[in-house]
């Protein structure tokens, strides 16, 4: 029965989502990709920290990754934008597996420190390697073409024919993380975090285990970075800064770290927030930072937790009642 | 030449000093809490507005100003430490970390729309803005106050962590939460003020950074924090002798570097925190446990 | 100290009368002059302005207000755009281009914008020009000053909805080296942003000035990262390179700590010619007060004392008592986007946009800047913008322009097709 609910409940998004898709305004459509996109990079990146526990800020290089792999392919080799994705994703997975070799020796706060030091590097190189990246101009000119398969060819120009082809990437990522969160990989990811050291003991390198975690959030990081940059047609190296590597943060704790949902959720509510704050005042950083507050003290555990809470207080309030009588 | 590399040691100490200033109340916060606080940028940028404010309010006596500016900046850290900060102690480590990140945010636009969005440049006082020829080069005189106040600011932390009874109680909480409490300190009432001693240094740099930068903007504290982090990680997360001896490092690196390097930048400074923080996570001058 | 920016009092007598005026309409509100008779644009006009509004540089947002908020009060009280109402909506930029593009998409698609305006980075302004093409809607950049917006964006790639009423870069490198070249310095030296408009300023310095003076030298260049606090490291190496003359483009908060630094050093008792290309900016000269130094070279894009005008007169002397403020230039660029959109739209009797970029490219503006011609081929306005020494006067509580010199825009701004040595000056 309750399968069957979760069933409507998908299919009742789902069908939302194409209808944004074919009936909203162009705003709207624009809006949404970049909740999407926003989801995509949070979901891959609560793969880290809701599973194994590590803050990292650093992962908004991968994101520049694969931002800027797309965009140096669309310029200068071919404007076909599935080969440039597949470029820029492979260029964030390669510099997380680099990366990552060195960070998951450390944990807690020497993590967060160390990706911290490492995303300021590739921050600091986007700046400077003028003639590549374009300095702080970032690269400008990232064309939408046709998908070209070959044996078809699928237009993505307009906002919402791309519309369709972000929601795509967004399934498939929410069906990727959904796997592998259930996978036996997965299961020995909530175990780290439990307790690492049993798991050490189970024969298992917990390193390793990071290690993959951190290239698996890297990638989605680098898929995000590619698609936003075909969004907003170029590629930018503020997107490698620190502060853009909080964004995932923020969402996850905001939707909750512990939920799958959690960094959809967060995602929703961080970019409609801000949409409508900005809406009235343009002192937009202290409404969002006082909201941040009250959901850091309020809800502890995220948008998704605190309304799961309220739903299963009222379920044994019912039950209570109900067994009285 | 000689004249030429004294003059770049002499600026890469200030900057080191000026570093170290800030990120004194960073390590020791770091060091008795456990907390990495981002909004200790803020409180720099509080100090250095109220420094200023109450620099015009009292005719220009920038030591009085110096003197309270910071100390309306610890009452705002008393109630985001007895008020906030105190509940997320139990929480992950990204909930400390966001709720500082919060306070960022509040705190710049609050001060945008306090003292107004436009920069502030500081004006002239007199005594302070003068020069003295050192090998035939002027050198500021301030710059010179701060390369002394900076160890003065050490010397002053050391005794009192390692001479005084309040000092020892510190050591003891930092190093066990817990045995502290069970032999009667209490604990809550000690983290709040150690919390508003680190507010008081970096709001002290911050009003230090009137004279000094010689600019006030909405924001000002973000640029510093990261080279505060930089500075802590290098000297070891929580060491305080470690953050002096890093600050010097960094400000002798970015002077020289910007000096003799001409592609030098940050990315040295990242590289070198990495580093330590792979092969030294103890820091370049603790001792491995 | 006075306090900057608007204050909440000015803010809410503006929109007072802005919601006052929407609230009663055209009822109250009375279209008079020409279009009085006849009405042919239905509806306000509606332009979004974005602005830098949050962090270090949120003083300039504050400027760009100003000119704009007084510019649609002026035309509001005086009949409107042809007999239509002007609402301007302004949003913070944040400098990040993925923010100006959602903020361009909120005006057109959300809000429903006819016109934009605004924009103080040179990312975000080629950020936004394929987006223009996409929305269809004119942008008229007023303050970002990269070169490759109108050669590039506009020239080469055909993006017509695109404008700039601000001068690019070509004040900032050539016209400088026109100056340069009549003070008696050979060697030349800087210390210039670590980003792309400090690096391409300091090359048409270089290039111009290599060019009028075949034996000046470049002897040493130090580049500061943005948000830089401290300055004394390079101002070291430029001691020690010892130049004659020295040229810098630190611009806004960054050139205030720069001049009080390089003070403090003693470096202006020894280079004795230095040019500070955006040094007349009020937030520079305001924040500095009595510490800048005489007898620098000073420019910007625009400055209050140019040109000598009654209409540029009557305007700072308006300003002034609008909003207690001697005008910034993103104030005067700000004012004088609307009166071009004014003028545009009045001329091609819609709002539509491909009427009005007809109408746009070559028209001339009067504003308090002097005439503005919006060149037709890559539609860069065509102004001049003095070059002056600065000089204490005791009318004002900052130091101004004493001697002026003007180079032509004409003479100093490349040329289209931009392409080669003989599109550059000196022509």
């Amino acid at each position: 029965m309750k399968r069957f609910w979760t069933y409507v409940f998908i299919a009742l998004i789902l069908a939302g989502l194409v209808s944004i898709g074919l009936f909203a305004g162009r705003f709207v459509v624009y809006l949404s990709m970049r909740v999407l996109i926003l989801s995509i990079f949070a979901l891959g990146y609560n793969l880290l920290l809701g599973r194994t526990g590590l803050l990292s800020f650093g992962h908004a290089a991968f994101y520049a990754g694969g931002a800027y792999g797309l965009g140096l392919i669309s310029i200068h080799v071919t404007t076909n934008p599935l080969l440039g994705i597949i470029v820029g994703v492979g260029l964030a997975c390669i510099m997380a597996l680099v990366i990552g070799f060195f960070c998951v020796r450390h944990t807690e706060i020497y993590f967060a420190m160390l990706t911290l030091a490492f995303g300021m590097m590739v921050f600091s190189l986007i700046w400077n390697l003028r003639e590549v990246t374009g300095g702080d101009d970032g690269l400008v000119g990232i064309v939408r073409a046709p998908i070209s398969l070959g044996f078809a060819s699928i237009p993505i120009t307009k906002t919402s024919h791309y519309y369709f082809f972000v929601l795509f990437c967004f399934i498939l990522t929410v069906a990727l993380i959904y796997l592998i969160r259930r996978s036996p990989f997965g299961l020995v990811l909530s175990g780290i975090r439990e307790n690492d050291r049993r798991i050490e003991f189970a024969g298992l390198s917990v390193r390793n285990y990071r290690l993959a975690a951190f290239v698996i959030s890297g990638t989605f990081a680098g898929l995000a970075g590619a698609l936003g940059a075909l969004l907003e047609s170029n590629a930018n190296p503020f997107s490698a800064h620190w502060s853009h590597s909080a964004e995932p943060i923020l969402v996850s704790l905001i939707g909750g770290i512990q939920t799958f949902t959690g960094p959809v959720v967060g995602s929703v509510v961080f970019i409609l927030l801000r949409e409508i704050i900005e809406r009235f005042t343009q002192n937009w950083m202290l409404w969002f930072g006082l909201i941040l507050l009250i959901i850091i003290m309020g809800l502890r555990g995220g948008v998704v937790g605190g309304v799961a809470q309220l739903f299963r207080r009222k379920r044994s309030h019912v039950a209570k009642s109900g067994g009285n009588r | 030449m000689l004249e030429s590399i004294v003059h770049v040691c002499l600026a890469g100490l200030s900057t080191g000093m000026f570093i170290w200033l800030v990120a004194s109340g960073l390590t020791l916060i770091f060091g008795v809490l456990g907390v990495l606080n981002f909004a200790h940028g803020s409180f720099y940028m509080l100090g250095a507005y109220f420094c200023y404010t109450l620099l015009g309010l009292m005719g220009d006596n920038f030591w009085l100003g110096l003197l309270l500016g910071p100390l309306c900046v610890c009452v705002v850290g008393f109630v985001v430490e007895r008020y906030f900060l105190r509940y997320v102690y139990p929480l992950a480590l990204p909930y400390q970390l966001l709720l500082t990140f919060a306070f960022v945010l509040l705190f710049d636009d609050l001060v945008k729309v306090v003292w107004g969005a436009g920069s502030i440049g500081s004006p002239t006082l007199p005594g302070l803005s003068g020069s003295i020829p050192i090998l035939g080069r002027n050198f500021p005189v301030y710059s010179l106050f701060i390369i002394g106040v900076g160890p003065l600011v050490a010397i002053g932390m050391w005794a009192l962590l390692e001479k005084t009874w309040w000092g020892r109680i510190i050591r003891a909480a930092s190093s066990d939460r817990e045995m502290a409490s069970a032999i009667g300190v209490r604990v809550p009432a000690l983290f709040t003020a150690v919390f508003i001693f680190g507010t008081w240094l970096g709001a002290m740099g911050g009003g230090l950074a009137v004279p000094y930068v010689g600019l006030l903007t909405p924001g000002m504290g973000e640029s510093i924090i990261i080279d505060a982090f930089v500075v802590a990680v290098i000297g070891g997360l929580g060491s305080l002798k470690g953050a002096f001896l890093g600050a010097l490092i960094i400000g002798l690196l970015s002077s020289f570097g910007t000096r003799f390097i001409p592609t030098f930048d940050m990315f040295l400074t990242f590289i070198l925190m990495a580093a330590v923080l792979l092969w030294r996570p103890q820091g370049l001058f603790g001792e491995a446990a | 100290m006075e306090k900057k920016g608007i204050t909440r009092r000015d803010f809410m007598k503006a929109s007072v009368l802005t919601a006052g005026a929407a609230a009663l309409g055209p009822g109250v509100l009375k279209p008079t002059g020409v279009w009085a008779a006849t009405p042919k644009i239905k509806g306000p006009i509606k332009v979004g302005y974005q602005a830098i509004m949050s962090g270090a540089l949120a003083g300039y947002g504050e400027f760009h207000k100003m000119g704009a908020v007084m510019a649609m009060e002026e035309i509001n009280a005086a009949g409107g755009i042809a007999g239509a109402k002007l609402e301007i909506e302004f949003r913070d930029s944040t400098l990040k281009a993925p923010e100006a593009i959602k903020n361009a998409r909120y005006f057109v698609d959300s809000w429903g914008a006819d016109f934009l305006a605004g924009v103080d980075s040179s990312g975000q302004a080629l950020a936004l020009a394929p987006v223009m093409k996409e929305l269809d809607r004119i942008l008229m950049v007023t303050h970002a000053a990269t070169e490759k917006l109108t050669e590039e964006q506009v020239y080469k790639k055909g993006i017509k909805q695109v404008f700039r009423i601000c001068t690019p870069t070509y004040q900032d490198g050539n016209a400088a080296a026109f100056v340069a070249k009549d003070l008696p310095a050979k060697t030349w030296a800087t210390i210039s942003p670590k980003y792309e408009y400090g690096y391409t300023c300091w090359e048409m310095f270089k290039n111009t000035l290599g060019k009028l003076k075949p034996d000046a030298k470049f002897v040493a260049e130090s580049w500061a990262p943005f948000g830089t606090t401290d300055f004394r490291p390079h101002i070291n190496t430029i001691m020690d390179a010892n130049p004659e003359g020295f040229y810098s483009t630190e611009w806004a908060g960054e050139l205030i700590t720069f001049v009080k630094q390089a003070k403090q050093a003693g470096m202006f008792d020894k280079i004795k010619h230095v040019l500070f290309p955006v040094g007349a900016a009020m937030d520079v000269l305001e924040g500095l007060g009595n510490e800048m130094p005489d007898n620098i070279w000073m420019s910007g894009r625009y400055f209050f004392q140019y040109p000598d005008t009654h209409i540029n007169n009557d305007w700072v002397a308006r300003f002034h008592k609008r909003w207690n403020h001697y005008p910034a230039y993103v104030s005067e660029t700000g004012y004088s986007t609307m009166y071009a959109f004014k003028k545009a739209v009045e001329a091609a009797g819609s709002k539509e946009t491909s009427k009005v970029i007809d109408a746009l490219a070559g028209m001339m503006l009067v504003s308090p800047a002097g005439y503005r011609n919006f060149r037709k081929e890559d539609h860069q306005a065509m102004y001049d913008v003095p070059w002056g020494l600065t000089k204490s006067d005791p009318k004002y509580p900052f130091k101004v322009m004493g001697k002026q010199v003007v180079i032509p825009a004409k003479e100093c701004f490349n040329r289209p097709p931009f392409e080669g040595p003989e599109t550059m000056p000196p022509f």
